[in-house]
């Protein structure tokens, strides 16, 4: 039984998260530099371009990338502070295991030998699906590539996905309906070119600091900003036209103004008629969906959404923005299509300044994606079901298409899975989701359900904390692949120093791994090049094109944009500039979007929408920032943003503690008492595990076709409770 | 850098994000110690949470060193100038209570006034100051005025009325097309959609 | 006591003689002084019995490093900010009814303010170790050279075999001791001990100074100067003991003049660099009183956001010094009247970001 071997105080008091507040040696120490490796930020999408000073085998501080061009030295809190995950008291130093009185350090052989051993064990008693493996978007593209083969090839489990689950799916789908491909169309240069920017749920100044600056060029040029959000967010304050919409009503307020749209004809008819299909659809299913009506769902007056709209439709070129507000919803798909749709009727895609956009979050978010780490996917982007692209991975790889298992279940299903018996045994690689799925009581009680449970990490996370066998792994800087930008960029992220202690690369665990498992004849690389090198083969052919893309060339061309099927192939910044569409007519396709409420309604029991988010200084399930003291000072603990109406209503008072309970878990943490949300609205971000987690709270319900979790949506109640934030 | 380089300020465009602050600590002349303030403004109707980064102007004429009892605040040929002299700085607070710009910090554990001194480790190497480098907004930026001139908007400020005192800086700030001193008491923001985001006075 | 609201003497304009812009008072304190030291050394000396010709050259230079400093600290403590917290320093110390608990803490705030420099080592340990060494190193060195100078040490022979020396210090025998016991080769060899101990900090600084970029950009050329000097006062010191111990004392006299000239050419350089801070950092431990004293009087508080700020006689007395300096933060009384010193460092900096955002179109 996967149960933490000691109480949690004990653990934190072992592993932490403790903090790094300085570099090694000290602030005042200023020895020599031995080098500078270019490199990327490792927490967020966007991947801004970093230098990492090292001395002695220690990274030992930063300049930022004068010369990447995406960030050309700019960088947020968390890239500046990067460098001081390295040399951390926390870090794991060699391989553990679960004993009574803790995890104790053992062998490689030993603790790989375990791992091989019990989940070939159950995999004999209970069938080759009774074992999972859970991956993580943070991971460089190559091990997210070898974690698919292990999974397929090695453990011959239909069980493999990743955390992007909870992340880019709903984008995923509502792209690759649309246009046959997973990936935003644009490149960021193409920003500043947008006569008007329409940014909706995207808390851009958080989430993805350095597009700040994309918009604001665009703003210089003359540029109208909207934005929609629950939240008047730092990017919102200074916009043209602000859409404060009920959390959960993205599709209604976005098909509102396409009904708007066509209402007063200011669709672009010959585009539609040319290069598109299924609009006539897409109208009638927004036809009942007047801004007079949204406004009753949204609580946007129908002036401002008109008003949006035409702002939206005004002008030659526009791009539009939406990240995980709009896609952490059980309709994320809908409301992707809906934002889609709207790009397509002002035939906004394909020119310089036009099209929708995801903005992607995790560091390999985009590249994570794309090489067979998601359950029915295959490297390529290509489908686990369609039997041609089974066969053409399948003849890379050397083995038999019908080796290769069927589509299995998702990221949330195989915690479902575990709950119901059916998985027993779990291998999980740069996934914490303990702090990072909804309702996190169930998460718990599912994996103290595993007989199995071996998580590869640098941190013991609190999702390892729950393990049999923890392989110590790598940082970011400590192995060297290639991860993509939420542009579609790939970039080459290079090695600065060598993991320390007994850790090892997560490249070569996974490779020993296999090889232990008995698929040597897949896992015979000596390198990580000869990965990449056949994952560009794999890739070759596929709507995610590596096959021209040499490591040398994403050196010297700052990256490379896919799909570069040739090594002659200068890549793809812009997609579809011909406006043809990889979709079977080969035209962008409107998809409709009738209106579905969110999963879960407030009520008299639960009164308020609570919703959740990031602040800038935190990545994710805060691993990794969470360890690093500036970062934490800046945000020392969730706090519940609640709109002064409601404050007054509650008699609490900025500082006050205050309960948020929702069906599944309540919460205690200080208000943060600002006129800056919905009063009928509740913000907390989600970075924290345990007693703080806002994920205690949140539903669970599933997109039915992208199957992400509506993080962004849920209903609560709030009290006051006695005592002050200390 | 080219020598006419120049940092400007934009407080309008602030994100909150503490990059700079994060930034400011990494500078060599004060490693570990972050310079910059980032001051929650209780500005326009929603009243909370704006932000705003102050780093030192810089004054041609500055009020800190003039009010230093200790003779320790000194401009250098560029005229930037620096934290206050270790040797001579008493910590007495005079210069924190003169500067109209509400600059100057004093470390107490220390005795010892600090503030920016535009990063000057990396500008007298040719690099931008930590903070406008990292700046993802712009907010904080350094250039010559005539990169300023292609890309951004607006006109160049370095003259300030704090009531009867007119102060002029070598930092500047940006101003909208209209050129002219930037009085600090200046009047309300107009009226827009900031005055009530969320429709609370609208039947929705 | 009320601070005078007097105008600052004006450097004089140019075309008038050089002289006339001198501070007269600083010339008058400044050339006391002089002749003050002058007749000490006349009586300490025993009517120059005992002056040393030899040392003529450093008396000249001490005097004249007499001169300037006084001229400058003169100059230095008259002027409007300086005159208010010095004023505020002896109010604190002597006018406030605390006088003899104030003399009993005397002792304590001179050592933690003035000799253990703690402020120095919470910045750093090797920088304070180094401040350290130099600070006793010319402390030591001061204790010897001045005394000798002036003719008020000097040392006798006691009995006939050269074994044993008494210390005369103006005139009257102090310790007797013998020149082969340690304290008789401490006695002698003082100033080696101090120019070793200057060494240390010297190099001390210098390694960190050169591995600090931070402290490279910020480098004035003054800083390197007092390293250089201090350094070259002490291996010049050092040689003349290697000369007279183990090269029978070839190069002597030259290395006397060398010697002497990095002294006096020291010594003429306190006033005007770095090393003026000796002077000047006493006034640390008027401020500790002052502080003191301010911690219990009422605070300013901020016209903007109505907390407490500052001590408000620390503000008023800003008040009526910067119009001394030529600044008017005055408000127009249509405008709110009062001043700009009213509001608080944070508001300071929320007006200019307010006014400025204002200026591009607001915001939220």
């Amino acid at each position: 039984m996967a149960r933490p071997p000691l109480p949690e105080e004990e653990l934190v008091a072992r592993f932490g998260p403790h903090r790094n507040d300085a570099p090694p040696d000290g602030w005042q120490h200023h020895g020599p530099i031995d080098r500078e490796v270019r490199t990327h930020c490792c927490f967020c999408g966007q991947q801004c371009g970093i230098l990492l000073k090292v001395a002695g085998d220690r990274v030992v501080g930063f300049e930022p990338r004068y010369d990447f061009p995406f960030n050309r030295g700019k960088l947020c809190p968390k890239g500046v502070k990067r460098y001081l995950q390295d040399n951390h008291p926390d870090r794991l130093l060699d391989p553990l295991v679960r004993t009574p009185a803790g995890f104790e350090p053992v062998s490689w052989d030993e603790a790989l030998g375990r791992t091989v051993r019990e989940l070939r064990r159950i995999q004999a008693e209970h069938g080759p699906d009774a074992v999972a493996v859970l991956g993580g978007a943070s991971l460089t593209t190559e091990k997210s590539y070898l974690l698919g083969k292990l999974a397929r090839l090695a453990l011959g489990t239909r069980h493999i996905d990743y955390n992007g689950r909870l992340c880019m799916v709903s984008a995923g789908v509502g792209y690759k309906k649309a246009f046959g491909v997973d990936r935003a169309p644009n490149p960021w240069s193409d920003i500043p070119h947008a006569d008007v920017v329409f940014v909706i749920g995207a808390n851009i100044a958080d989430c993805a600091p350095i597009t700040t600056s994309y918009i604001w060029r665009a703003r210089d040029r003359g540029a109208r900003l909207i934005v929609a959000d629950p939240r008047v967010t730092p990017i919102a304050r200074t916009a043209d036209l602000f859409l404060g919409l009920r959390p959960g009503t993205d599709s209604a307020l976005l098909s509102a103004m396409l009904h708007h749209l066509i209402a007063r004809d200011l669709v672009d008819h010959d585009f539609v008629a040319a290069h598109t299909e299924g609009f006539e659809a897409a109208a009638e299913a927004v036809a009942p969906q007047s801004p007079s009506w949204a406004a009753a769902i949204t609580g946007v007056p129908a002036a401002r959404i008109e008003e949006a709209a035409e702002a939206w439709a005004a002008p030659d070129t526009g791009m539009l923005l939406h990240a995980r507000g709009l896609e952490h919803q059980s309709k994320g798909v809908v409301n992707v299509s809906a934002a889609i749709n709207l790009a397509l009727a002002c035939g906004r895609i394909g020119r310089r300044g036009c099209g929708p956009n995801m903005i992607t979050g995790q560091g390999n978010g985009q590249g994570g994606r794309e090489h067979g780490q998601k359950c029915d996917q295959l490297p390529g982007g290509r489908d686990l079901a369609d039997p041609r692209h089974r066969a053409e991975v399948a003849a890379v790889w050397g083995c038999d298409p019908d080796e290769l298992p069927a589509p299995g279940h998702s990221a949330y299903e195989i915690l479902e899975a575990i709950e119901r018996g059916e998985i027993r045994g779990l291998l999980s690689i740069c996934f914490n989701p303990v702090v990072s799925l909804p309702d996190t009581a169930r998460t718990r009680a599912a994996l103290e359900r595993l007989e199995h449970f071996t998580v590869i990490d640098f941190f013991l996370s609190e999702t390892a904390r729950h393990a049999d066998v923890v392989l110590a792994g790598s940082l970011h800087e400590e192995d060297e692949g290639v991860v993509t930008t939420a542009e579609g960029r790939v970039v080459k992220i290079n090695a600065a120093v060598p993991p320390p202690g007994n850790a090892r690369r997560d490249t070569e665990i996974l490779i020993e791994l296999g090889r232990r498992l008995g698929a040597e004849r897949y896992f015979p690389y000596t390198s990580n090049r000869e990965v990449f090198e056949e994952l560009r083969r794999a890739s070759a052919g596929g709507v995610a094109d590596y096959a021209g893309i040499t490591w040398e060339r994403l050196e010297a061309e700052d990256g490379v944009f896919w799909p570069c099927p040739h090594e002659d192939h200068p890549g793809t910044p812009r997609l579809f500039e011909d406006l043809r569409f990889p979709t079977p007519s080969g035209r962008a396709r409107f998809v409709p979007t009738p209106w579905r409420p969110p999963a879960e309604q407030t009520d008299e029991e639960f009164p308020i929408w609570f919703t959740t988010g990031r602040v800038v200084s935190q990545y994710l399930s805060g691993e990794q920032t969470r360890r690093i003291g500036q970062l934490v000072d800046q945000y020392p603990e969730p706090l519940c943003e609640v709109h002064p109406r409601l404050a007054e209503f509650l008699g609490v008072v900025d500082g006050d503690l205050v309960r948020v309970t929702s069906r599944r878990g309540s919460i205690e943490l200080p208000a943060r008492v600002t006129a800056t949300i919905r009063p009928d609205t509740v913000f907390v971000p989600y970075h924290w595990g345990g007693r703080k987690a806002a994920n205690q709270l949140t539903n669970p319900a599933l997109d039915p076709e992208s199957r992400i979790p509506e993080f962004k949506v849920c209903a609560v109640r709030l009290e006051r409770v006695a005592g002050r934030a200390t | 850098m080219s020598d006419d380089a120049v940092f400007v300020i934009d407080h309008s465009r602030c994100i909150g994000c503490r990059a700079c602050v994060q930034a400011c600590e990494e500078c060599g002349t004060h490693r570990g110690r972050s310079m910059i303030h980032l001051d929650e403004v209780d500005a326009g109707p929603l009243g909370s949470r704006q932000t705003a980064p102050t780093v030192c102007m810089h004054c041609t004429d500055p009020t800190c060193a003039e009010v230093c009892p200790a003779d320790a605040i000194k401009q250098n040929e560029d005229g930037v100038v620096q934290s206050a002299l270790k040797p001579r700085c008493i910590a007495c607070s005079n210069c924190v209570l003169a500067c109209p710009f509400g600059v100057p910090k004093v470390v107490g554990e220390i005795d010892l006034m600090m503030k920016c001194d535009l990063c000057l480790d990396r500008t007298s190497a040719g690099s931008k100051p930590m903070c406008a480098s990292v700046c993802p907004s712009d907010a904080l930026w350094y250039g010559t005025p005539e990169e300023f001139a292609a890309t951004r908007v607006g006109t160049l400020g370095d003259v300030f009325a704090f009531g009867d005192q007119a102060v002029t800086t070598r930092v500047k700030v940006v101003l909208g097309e209209e050129p002219g001193p930037l009085d600090v008491l200046s009047g309300r923001a107009p009226a827009s959609w900031l005055d009530d985001p969320f429709a609370l006075g609208e039947a929705s | 006591m009320a601070v005078t609201a007097q105008p600052e003497p004006r450097p004089a304009p140019a075309g008038r003689p050089w002289l006339a812009g001198l501070d007269r008072r600083g010339v008058l304190v400044g050339g006391g002084l002089v002749v003050l030291l002058l007749v000490l050394v006349y009586v300490g000396s025993e009517g120059l019995r005992w002056f040393d010709a030899a040392l003529a050259g450093y008396l000249v230079g001490t005097l004249l490093a007499v001169f300037g400093t006084a001229y400058r600290y003169v100059v230095w403590v008259e002027r409007p900010p300086t005159r208010a917290l010095r004023a505020r320093g002896w109010q604190a110390f002597w006018g406030s009814g605390r006088r003899l608990r104030n003399l009993a803490r005397l002792p304590d705030v001179l050592w933690t303010r003035l000799v253990g420099q703690g402020f120095i080592r919470s910045r750093s340990l090797s920088r304070w170790i180094a401040h350290q060494c130099v600070f006793w190193g010319c402390v030591l060195a001061a204790l010897v050279t001045f005394p000798l100078t002036f003719g008020w040490l000097h040392f006798e022979s006691v009995g006939q075999d050269d074994a044993r020396y008494r210390a005369f210090v103006a005139g009257l025998g102090t310790v007797e001791f013998e020149s082969r016991s340690v304290a008789g080769w401490l006695m002698f060899h003082a100033l080696d001990v101090a120019a070793v101990l200057v060494l240390v900090g010297v190099f001390t600084f210098l390694v960190r100074r050169l591995r600090d970029p931070g402290a490279l950009a910020v480098e004035r050329s003054g800083d390197f100067l007092v390293l250089a000097g201090l350094f070259a006062v002490s291996v010049t010191g050092l040689m003349l003991t290697v000369s007279s111990l183990w090269m029978d004392g070839r190069f002597y006299t030259f290395l006397t003049n060398v010697h002497a000239a990095t002294v006096i050419l020291g010594l003429l350089y306190i006033p005007f660099g770095k090393l003026f801070h000796i002077f000047q950092r006493p006034g640390t431990v008027g401020l500790a009183y002052t502080k003191e004293r301010w911690a219990h009087e009422e605070a300013a508080t901020c016209r903007g956001c109505g907390e407490p700020y500052a001590p408000a006689t620390q503000v008023d007395d800003l008040r009526r010094v910067l119009p001394e300096l030529g600044f008017d933060y005055r408000i127009d009384p249509a405008r709110g009247g009062g001043d700009h010193l009213g509001f608080c460092p944070r508001c300071r900096r929320a007006l200019v970001a307010r006014a400025q955002s204002l200026r591009v179109g607001g915001f939220g």
